[in-house]
């Protein structure tokens, strides 16, 4: 039972959390925080974040077994080609089940937003499902879900991404279906208008009625402050309300042209068929000239930022967000497998010193932001009610300081390669997730054929990169932290300022 | 604005291979102490999984006692055998494996995944768990200190989560599908460690267990060495626990879970439904499908497509040895809640007077069969489903066969489902979480009010038996 990521950054066009339960399935997690997942069979990769599960069997591991690195299957089977438009297709044929994963990556996120239209590549996202000149409200689900298909899509920082499961015969409909909504997006008034109830609902859960999702908007508000990463995937409220028809138009001429998507389909198919019907509803669709490219880089922090909020709550939660590399930075396999240290299972580091010893707190996670830009690296805590809030944050520091210090064992390093390797091998089991494997490395990467290289890559890191990872990263000069108390507990007086502040340099 | 749609390939239901789904070869057997074993050998990816499942669960526990499975669960994971509970969490993680051990209404389940070089140990850890768990006191009372703040936790950022289960202890009141299996405050904190040895000694026992390892697993080695491991288990020749069946509530009735400040309210509307073995389950599938069971549904875009009120808006049936509950769960900002009550109870009585037409089945038909197969691509999802063909008795047929049902579903039979096993808008137990300063007006009509505080140590307070 681990704590994920909240949800806060990615933002989903469905509601999982309320999925169809037709069947009982006959476990019920026993932690309320793992309860969503096991009740949500057909909604697939749901808030995943973009953390990378590769492949290492490596010689550290504990068994007595030689190390033979199972090969991963499928780099000779992946196809993949460009349209004359810019429309960049990626096809991995696997034949287990007569079903089919696709996912229309659009390279577009809350990251390409500016101050009055906070939330747009999200309620675009919303958007795309409700008409095309072609097409009414509700054709687009409708014409899918009589064919067997289901759909969603999520927004992050960086990315949009439109996820199709539908049987192998339902091929030629979904890429009608999703070049259709590409060229001929209608913008109706009304329905721009209700949809943007839709989305207001989606914060109320998410952030408003959600001390975990109001901290964490606080903290990533903080952390940045010229860079785009600033804003709230899902919006501040006022822009919800506010954004207008022309900007919904001008993003969408911007971002959803055929050069800036990329469509990555895994399942049982055939890829020159795929090609073929590609070419044959995407190609008519002009290029656009590229979008800019963004224009604040984040400035260096120079100090700490620490702040507390009162809320109503009877558990108090504590949040890190420390600068992190971009995902494509070479550290990247080192930087995944020290959070895996800290705070993947319950014998990484974290929880077994917080949560198990001492008992300071009920539940620890952590999260990378593995984006286009330089990001964030976060770690969650959630206390019991009444916890000494700074006894906490000594412990956390003294934790922390140590890995620094002394870096990580064999032991460790060895358990979070199995972890990953093992995490790997999971996704690969199934289409949605080598989709998702194949769409990560070709948009974060910059090819899907690092997919393949990536599990020799984690295998390589030794304990001293992972330690010299560490060093640079969890460095309190480049951290926010975001504190979370009941509104009615007794404050020590400089945690009564509302807002935050620099506490350094 | 008209629609022209241009050729689109042959419907879902016409490729004989959609929706299909056999089960692969896997072998069953059991041994003369009564243990369950089966084995299916998967060998696409080196990974074994594994789903042992037994007998019991919340509704075996004492009333007043609610979160004990849960609990024994939780300790299994806790140390047995020669490794404290460090040594077994490094066990497992030290090669990359999971281990993960939770309760439900009638069992408890041990599900883990390890790399198939690590299939030995995975067996060992697996039976020191079961055979040789060390329960120890501190462990139990560090176990459930967390338990109980994880569920103040959840209260403070995810109430919408504990809608169902303040829904079953409404609507189930008296029966134990009424008790949290998570346990609540209140209960766990009077669990004690002879309530957690004693459900220990009721209910593991070699007849009450099914084992079922799936994937790129040694199936000679694993028939022998499961054989040695759990020889000498005795069985406990208990009867399988019959529940009582639920009654359903023939009234309307509200409780209202108060939270201040809140600025949305998350609602469950429910009434008992049908068990596993109704025989209309691929009609009842469809039927919920189209009434509240993906996006399109009448549900759904009442709520969300057309009004805008809701993010989302579902419906589902539980269904276990005897009737779960079929249940209702959207959400909608406070002063809307009335709107969003009124919308819901109106398309139960739509689905009720006839609102599904031949067109909308075969739909459904064509929805459920193209996302069948999902449901079964990985060992896991094997070893899920047939631990849970056993654990309800119903056979192989149930994956196999369902395909055909689901094509012969015609409209006369989702009519009579809907008949039967849907409520009726009149006689539903409905729950909300929120400001009840800003509700008790608005939803006054729907019923008598129960109203408790969300901050409340238990689940099911005051709360008077519906209907």
């Amino acid at each position: 039972m681990s704590l994920a990521a909240p949800a806060f950054r990615t933002h989903c066009h469905r509601d999982a959390a309320c999925s169809s339960v037709t069947e009982v399935r006959s476990v019920e997690l026993k932690f309320c925080y793992g309860f969503m997942g096991d009740w949500t069979g057909r909604i697939r990769a749901m808030n995943k974040s973009f953390g990378s599960h590769f492949l290492t069997v490596g010689s550290l591991t504990a068994a007595s077994e030689p190390d033979v690195a199972p090969r991963v299957p499928g780099r000779e089977l992946v196809r993949a080609t460009t349209l004359a438009n810019g429309l960049k297709i990626v096809v991995w044929p696997v034949h287990d089940i007569p079903n089919v994963a696709l996912n229309n990556w659009v390279r577009a996120g809350s990251r390409n937003e500016s101050p009055g239209i906070t939330g747009l590549a999200h309620f675009f996202e919303h958007m795309m499902f409700n008409g095309t000149t072609r097409r009414q409200p509700g054709e687009f689900d409708r014409l899918m879900e009589a064919q067997g298909g289901a759909n969603n899509a999520f927004t992050s920082d960086d990315v949009t991404v439109y996820q199709d499961w539908f049987p192998r015969n339902a091929l030629e409909l979904v890429l009608d279906l999703e070049s259709d909504r590409v060229a001929n997006l209608a913008f109706a008034p009304a329905v721009i208008e209700s949809e943007r109830g839709v989305v207001y609902s989606e914060r109320r859960l998410r952030v408003e009625d959600n001390n975990q999702g109001m901290l964490s908007e606080q903290v990533q508000a903080t952390a940045f402050v010229a860079h785009p990463y600033r804003f709230p995937t899902i919006g501040w409220p006022a822009d919800i309300q506010t954004w207008r028809m022309e900007d919904l138009q001008q993003f969408f001429k911007t971002y959803y042209a055929p050069n800036n998507l990329t469509l990555v389909l895994a399942g049982d198919l055939v890829p020159e068929q795929v090609f073929e019907l590609a070419r044959r509803y995407f190609e008519s669709i002009p290029r656009q000239a590229p979008p800019e490219e963004i224009k604040s880089p984040e400035p260096e922090q120079l100090g700490e930022r620490h702040f507390v909020i009162k809320r109503k709550a009877q558990t108090p939660l504590l949040q890190y967000a420390y600068k992190a590399p971009a995902a494509a930075d070479s550290r990247g396999p080192a930087v995944n497998l020290l959070l895996s240290i800290l705070v993947d299972g319950d014998s990484s580091r974290l929880h077994r010193q917080l949560v198990e010893e001492t008992q300071l707190a009920i539940e620890v996670g952590g999260h990378w932001q593995e984006g286009f830009d330089p990001g964030l690296l976060w770690l969650f805590l959630t206390l019991p009610e009444g916890a000494d809030v700074d006894e906490v944050q000594a412990a956390v520091d003294t934790e922390l300081a140590d890995i620094v210090e002394h870096g990580v064992t064999d032991a460790e390093l060895a358990r979070a390669k199995n972890m990953t390797a093992a995490g790997f091998w999971k996704k690969l089991a199934t289409i949605d997730g080598k989709a998702q494997l194949l769409g990560e490395y070709e948009i974060f990467h910059g090819d899907w054929l690092k997919l393949f290289d990536a599990p020799a890559l984690f295998d390589k890191v030794t304990r001293a990169q992972v330690q010299s990872a560490a060093r640079e990263i969890l460095d309190k000069r480049r951290r926010t932290v975001g504190v979370l108390v009941p509104e009615d507990a007794a404050a020590s007086p400089e945690d009564t300022a509302a807002l935050p502040e620099d506490t350094g340099a | 604005m008209s629609v022209a749609v241009p050729t689109i390939a042959v419907p879902g239901i016409a490729d004989a291979q959609v929706g299909g789904v056999s089960v692969p070869a896997h072998e069953r057997i059991v041994l003369p102490n009564g243990m369950t074993l089966i084995v299916m050998p998967r060998h696409d990816i080196p990974l074994v999984s594994f789903n042992a499942v037994l007998r019991g669960g919340e509704s075996a526990c004492a009333p007043g006692k609610s979160g004990v499975a849960s609990l024994v669960a939780g300790l299994l994971e806790k140390g047995a055998a020669k490794r404290d509970a460090f040594e077994f969490v490094d066990a497992v993680e030290g090669v990359g494996g999971t281990f993960n051990a939770a309760a439900g209404p009638e069992s408890i389940a041990i599900r883990g995944q390890f790399l198939a070089r690590d299939q030995k140990l995975m067996l060992e850890l697996l039976a020191d768990a079961l055979l040789r768990p060390r329960f120890k006191l501190e462990e139990l009372e560090n176990l459930r200190a967390r338990q109980i703040e994880l569920i103040k936790a959840a209260k403070d950022s995810d109430p919408s989560e504990l809608i169902g289960t303040y829904g079953r202890a409404f609507l189930f009141r008296g029966h134990p599908f009424a008790r949290p299996v998570i346990g609540s405050e209140t209960s766990l904190a009077a669990i004690t460690h002879r309530d957690i040895v004693d459900y220990y000694h009721n209910h593991f026992r070699a007849d009450q267990l099914t084992l079922v390892v799936a994937g790129d697993v040694d199936s000679v080695w694993l028939k022998r060495a499961v054989t040695r491991a759990f020889a000498d288990w005795p069985r406990s020749n208990r009867p399988i626990n019959k529940l009582p069946q639920p009654v359903r509530v023939s009234e309307r009735s509200v409780l209202l879970v108060d939270s201040p400040g809140s600025v949305q309210t998350y609602f469950w509307i429910g009434n008992v439904g049908v068990d596993r073995h109704y025989p209309d389950r691929a009609a009842l599938e469809l039927a919920n499908t189209l009434y509240g069971g993906r996006f399109t549904s009448i549900l759904n875009t009442e709520l969300r497509v057309k009004s805008g009120l809701t993010y989302g808006a579902r419906s589902g049936f539980t269904r276990g040895s005897v009737a779960g509950e079929f249940a209702i769960r959207s959400f909608a900002q406070t002063q809307d809640t009335g709107k969003a009550l009124d919308l819901s109870l109106q398309t139960l009585q739509q689905l009720k007077e006839g609102a599904v037409t031949a067109e909308m089945l075969d739909s459904a038909r064509a929805y459920v069969l193209g996302q069948y197969p999902l449901d079964f691509e990985t060992a896991m999802d094997w070893a899920v489903a047939l631990g849970e063909i056993e654990l309800y008795g119903l056979g192989a047929g149930y994956i196999e066969d369902y395909g055909t049902q689901l094509r012969n579903v015609t409209l006369p039979q989702m009519h009579a489902v809907i008949e039967t096993a849907f409520p009726s808008p009149d006689a539903v137990a409905i729950v909300l979480i929120g400001d009840a300063a800003e509700l008790r007006t608005q939803v006054g009509r729907y019923g008598p009010i129960t109203e408790m505080p969300l901050t409340r140590p238990d689940f099911d307070g005051d709360a008077r038996p519906p209907g």
